[in-house]
């Protein structure tokens, strides 16, 4: 099949947005390659912490008039956003293709998830409202104002270098917040059309800033008084050491969303047909690069014996690694294409090292991913094929640590409570999946599982915009998570007032 | 018209090409019988309309919905897109009977492909099949309509 035109013709150079000025850093540019083609498709700089400096000065000159701009008034620049954002639907979509990798239908879902969150953020005037009770006492009445705090930090990731931001920025500036993103490094492009976009639609210079980089962006952003809440997405050390110690200490707000291992738990009584074919998109989907991705597929024998169990299980392996040998891996423009590369080389590397700790702790490799076979002519260097082990236990090192990659572990378990134990053992907590025709094991999976998403009979339990996107353990830090009402809260203080007029 | 493509297996993404091109072929096969025919313009530039409606409408249902496709692995299968193919290329001297009976098997293979399509993903948003759906029906509509005009030439 024919690949889709590439939207980036020549290298671009990613530029910061401060102030309403595009401007180009002091410091050195990197290359942003992609990775199906290794070619190198734009530099991105690696700013200062005088650049981090000069775009908190200009978010927070900004902060006073926006924040009394009419919430109508701003929600009207995300409306003009979101358009903006429809009329380059495809362009955007095919931009995140070349600069991470992911399949077409990937990039699109992911850029119609990140309008859903503009699309939400856009009716500020009624979820910024809000409540009052007369007469608490004699003459007196009680209500509550949710107020802006200041100048934001939003820290993305790799995996979804358009949506992510797309979780914290759009409820910031609704509520009258400036902003301060920083894009990955590796895939940044997609921001700045972000940033144009913004532009475009009218937010007043200061409001939306993009200023990239990589460390010193960050500490920059952690260390300055004036940012009064960081968003996080990224690794559990990352998460935990720098930046929820960081913002502990120096009193930010923060959300924190951070690594997982996800469990998939199917039941005997599965619909097992329709459970390999979510299967599929939720253990390689985006090659497996999701915080959301399964990791872990845990039969369960409840109710079987174990004759019946181990036919069971023989059952879903062999239809798991059947439907993950068909999966056509090759560049995502390429519209016959299921699976991409690894963002990187070094990603790919990583994952082909956990691959051969599980081949050393004697995990059977049913589907080698390092035998890699691509439709196209692309260079090797970031793909991989899906992998499939079998006879996985919890506390070898492919079955605890995150992968983050096209690798599947599959586990056994005699019954429904095993394998709960089994995912508690683990010391993540972001999502979680049943596959069952019982509501009676759903119910009690959902109860008492320990993960801040869960799915009954779903594969990637990714919340939508007007729910937050949750996460407990070792896969989220704060209080407040992105998204939905509870973004709202997180961006503006709930302010009291007590009235009696004499 | 060239578009041969064997799908044993296709993406949401592949269908939605094969979509866009067959209404763009559509379009400029409608434009071009517009310009030979003018005592039928006004028809023919009907169905020009009705085709760029219907292709805003398809290519929009699927920017909205593709994450439901997503979540469920979901691929159209064994779907020879061949099948619903038909060259539209109509010879210079062509009579005006001729041209129509191109346009009545255009809109018959059309029609056939959405439905099918319609029928496969029924698991998925009632919003994605019904997109489907609605432009098959409108299909099976002017295939009336063009069978109508060419009963009235004979």
């Amino acid at each position: 099949m024919s690949i889709l035109e590439e939207p980036i013709k020549e290298p671009l150079t990613v530029r910061n947005y401060v102030g309403g000025e595009w401007v180009e850093s002091k410091r050195e540019l990197v290359d942003v390659v992609n990775p199906a083609t290794c070619k190198v498709i734009a530099k991105v700089p690696i700013s200062t912490r005088d650049e981090v400096d000069a775009a908190v000065e200009a978010a927070r000159r900004a902060f006073p008039d926006w924040r009394r701009t009419p919430a109508l008034a701003r929600a009207r620049c995300l409306f003009r956003m979101k358009e903006l954002m429809e009329e380059h639907f495809e362009e955007l979509s095919r931009i995140q293709t070349m600069e991470h990798g992911k399949t077409i239908d990937e990039s699109r879902g992911e850029t119609r998830r990140g309008i859903e969150n503009v699309e939400v953020a856009a009716g500020i005037p009624s979820l910024m409202m809000g409540y009052n009770v007369e007469d608490i006492a004699s003459g007196i009445d009680e209500y509550l104002i949710r107020q802006p705090l200041g100048v934001f930090g939003i820290i993305g990731p790799f995996n979804f270098p358009f949506m992510v931001p797309l979780w914290f920025a759009p409820y910031a500036v609704a509520t009258g917040n400036c902003v301060i993103i920083k894009p990955s490094s590796e895939d940044p492009i997609s921001q700045m059309r972000i940033a144009e976009m913004a532009e475009e639609a009218g937010f007043p210079p200061g409001v939306w800033n993009i200023v990239n980089g990589g460390r010193t962006v960050v500490s920059g952003m952690l260390d300055h008084p004036d940012v009064v809440g960081i968003c996080f997405v990224g690794s559990t050390p990352v998460g935990y050491e720098v930046i929820y110690r960081k913002c502990g200490e120096t009193g930010k707000r923060v959300i924190a969303q951070c690594g997982a291992k996800n469990f998939l738990l199917v039941m005997p009584d599965a619909d097992l047909e329709a459970t390999i074919a979510t299967c599929m998109t939720s253990f390689y989907g985006n090659t497996g690069q999701r915080c959301l991705s399964g990791a872990n597929l845990v039969v369960a024998g409840e109710g079987l014996d174990e004759s019946e169990h181990n036919t069971f299980y023989k059952k879903v392996a062999d239809s798991f690694v059947e439907a993950a040998a068909k999966i056509r891996v090759g560049y995502g423009l390429d519209q016959s294409v299921q699976m991409g590369p690894l963002r990187d080389k070094s990603k790919k590397e990583k994952v082909t090292g956990f691959i051969e700790n599980g081949v050393k702790e004697r995990a059977k490799l049913r589907l080698d991913g390092r035998n890699v076979k691509l439709v196209g002519d692309w260079p090797h260097t970031c793909f991989l094929n899906p992998t499939v082990f079998e006879d996985v236990t919890p506390d070898m090192t492919i079955g605890k640590e995150e992968i983050f990659g096209p690798v599947a572990c599959l586990m056994s378990a005699k019954s429904l409570q095993e394998a709960i134990e089994m995912i508690h053992s683990n010391p993540y907590g972001n999502a979680a999946s049943i596959f069952t025709s019982s509501g009676k094991w759903a119910r009690e999976f959902q109860y008492n599982v320990q993960c801040g998403n869960i799915g009954i009979n779903i594969g990637i339990v990714a919340p939508m915009a007007f729910f937050p996107f949750s996460g407990m353990k070792k896969s989220f830090f704060g209080d407040l998570h992105g998204q939905g009402q509870e973004a709202i809260r997180f961006f503006t203080e709930s302010k009291v007032v007590i009235q009696r007029w004499f | 018209m060239v578009l041969a493509m064997e799908t044993p297996e296709a993406t949401a993404s592949a269908i939605i090409d094969f979509v866009e091109r067959l209404e763009d072929d559509s379009l400029a096969f409608y434009e071009k019988l517009a310009e030979r025919f003018p005592m039928h313009k006004a028809v023919f530039l009907s169905f020009v309309g009705d085709v760029k409606k219907n292709k805003a409408s398809v290519i929009r249902t699927y920017r909205e919905t593709i994450t439901d496709a997503l979540e469920a692995c979901f691929s159209f299968k064994g779907l020879n897109l061949n099948d619903y193919m038909i060259k539209t290329n109509i010879a210079e001297n062509s009579s005006f009977s001729n041209a129509l009976k191109v346009a009545v098997r255009l809109e018959e293979e059309a029609s056939e492909f959405y439905t099918d399509v319609a029928e496969q993903c029924k698991s998925l948003l009632a919003t994605i099949p019904r997109a489907f759906k609605v432009v098959a029906d409108e299909r099976n509509r002017r295939k009336q309509k063009l069978e109508s005009l060419l009963h009235n030439v004979k």
